[in-house]
C-alpha cells in the first residue's frame, strides 16, 4: 500500500500533462497543419499514457475501460471532489 | 489617421463590420507544471488578473 | 461518447469552510454566464458548424467546460462540507437546504435554477461563434468578480486558472471565426 501524499503527487503530475496535452489539442484544432505543435503533442502524450499506467498500476483505474483487480477497483475512494491535493 | 480609422477605411485587408482575431502561430511553451499552474501552455496567451485594491479592474 | 475520467483537470483546494463563498460561487455552477451553460451550449451548437476545425474545437472546449463544472462543484462541496442547517440559513443559503439540504444543484447566486433559455443554437455558425466569445468575455468578467469575493488562497488559484481558460477559449473561438468566414468566401457565401 503507497501512502496518499504520494498518490496525490503523481494525480498532479498527471494533471499537468494532460492539461499541456489538451491546450496543445485546442491549438491543434484550428492549427491541424502545425507539425512543431504536433510533435510536442505527440511527445506529451507518450509521457501522460506512459505515467497514467503506472498511476493506475498502483492505485486503481482512472477509466472504466482501465483493467481492474478483482474486487473492481475503480469504485474506490476518494473520488476527485474528496482529494486534498 | 488612428489604427481605428485606417482599419475603418477597409485597409489592411479588413472589411467593415467584421471582427477579426489575429491566428496564434506556434512558438515557446510552458513545461507542463507551469502550464496548469498558468492556465495555459502558450506564454503569449498569459494574463492574469490583476487586481486593484481588491476591487476587479476596468 | 464520453468516459469520465476520475480526475480533476486542475488540483482544487479551498482553505476550509465558507459558506458565503459557496453561495457565491454557484454563479459559474448554473447561472446564465456558468460552466454548465458553455458546456451545453458549444456541446449543442457544434452540429451545424460548416468546417472540421469548428466541429472539433466547439467538441473540445465543451467537454473542457464538463470538466470545469465538475470543478466549480467540487470548491462548493469542499467549501460547505459539514455545515449545519442554521449555518446555511446565517449565509443565505437557507432557502437552498430547504430544497436541497447540502447537495449541489444548478441554480445561479441568488438561487434562481438553471434554464436552457440563457444559450442559443441559430443555425448560422458566424453568430453563433459571436455568441461564444461574449460567453467567454463574460465568464471571465464573472471570475474576477468571485477573486475579489474572496482570500482564500486555494480558491483564488482555481478561479484564476478557470479565468485564464476563459481568454485562451476566446481566443481559439476567434480563430474559428476567421477560419469559417474564409470558408464561406471561398464558396462564395456572405453573412
Amino acid at each position: 500500500m503507497h501512502d496518499y501524499a504520494s498518490m496525490v503527487e503523481m494525480l498532479r503530475e498527471i494533471q499537468a500533462l494532460e492539461f499541456a496535452v489538451y491546450d496543445l489539442a485546442l491549438f491543434l484544432d484550428t492549427h491541424p497543419c502545425d507539425k512543431r505543435a504536433l510533435e510536442d503533442h505527440t511527445k506529451l502524450v507518450h509521457r501522460l499514457n506512459q505515467l497514467r499506467k503506472v498511476f493506475e498500476d498502483r492505485y486503481g483505474p482512472l477509466r472504466l475501460d482501465s483493467q481492474s483487480p478483482y474486487p473492481y477497483r475503480y469504485i474506490n475512494d476518494p473520488w476527485p471532489w474528496e482529494i486534498h491535493y | 489617421m488612428t489604427r481605428s480609422e485606417s482599419m475603418s477605411k477597409g485597409h489592411d485587408g479588413m472589411r467593415l463590420a467584421e471582427a477579426y482575431i489575429p491566428m496564434q502561430t506556434f512558438g515557446e511553451t510552458f513545461d507542463p507544471r507551469t502550464a496548469l499552474m498558468y492556465g495555459t501552455i502558450f506564454p503569449e496567451l498569459y494574463r492574469p488578473y490583476r487586481p486593484k485594491h481588491g476591487k476587479p479592474h476596468k | 461518447m464520453w468516459f469520465y475520467e476520475k480526475k480533476l483537470q486542475y488540483p482544487a483546494n479551498v482553505r476550509g469552510c465558507d459558506l458565503g463563498m459557496a453561495k457565491y460561487l454557484f454563479a459559474q455552477y448554473g447561472g446564465p454566464d456558468s460552466e454548465l451553460s458553455a458546456a451545453v451550449r458549444y456541446l449543442t451548437q457544434r452540429y451545424t458548424m460548416p468546417i472540421p476545425q469548428a466541429k472539433a474545437l466547439l467538441t473540445d472546449i465543451g467537454t473542457e467546460e464538463m470538466a470545469h463544472w465538475e470543478i466549480i462543484g467540487t470548491l462548493i462541496y469542499k467549501l460547505t462540507d459539514g455545515a449545519t442547517p442554521e449555518q446555511m440559513r446565517q449565509a443565505g443559503l437557507g432557502d437552498h437546504f430547504a430544497q436541497h439540504d447540502n447537495a449541489l444543484y444548478p441554480h445561479d447566486a441568488a438561487g434562481v435554477p438553471w434554464t436552457a433559455a440563457y444559450i442559443q443554437a441559430t443555425g448560422d455558425p458566424i453568430t453563433d461563434l459571436h455568441e461564444n466569445m461574449a460567453a467567454e468575455q463574460k465568464a471571465r468578467t464573472t471570475y474576477e468578480h468571485l477573486i475579489s469575493l474572496t482570500d482564500d488562497d486555494g480558491v483564488i488559484a482555481t478561479l484564476s486558472f478557470l479565468r485564464e481558460r476563459e481568454v485562451v477559449h476566446f481566443q481559439r473561438f476567434g480563430e474559428a471565426l476567421m477560419l469559417v468566414r474564409e470558408h464561406y468566401q471561398h464558396k462564395h457565401i456572405f453573412y
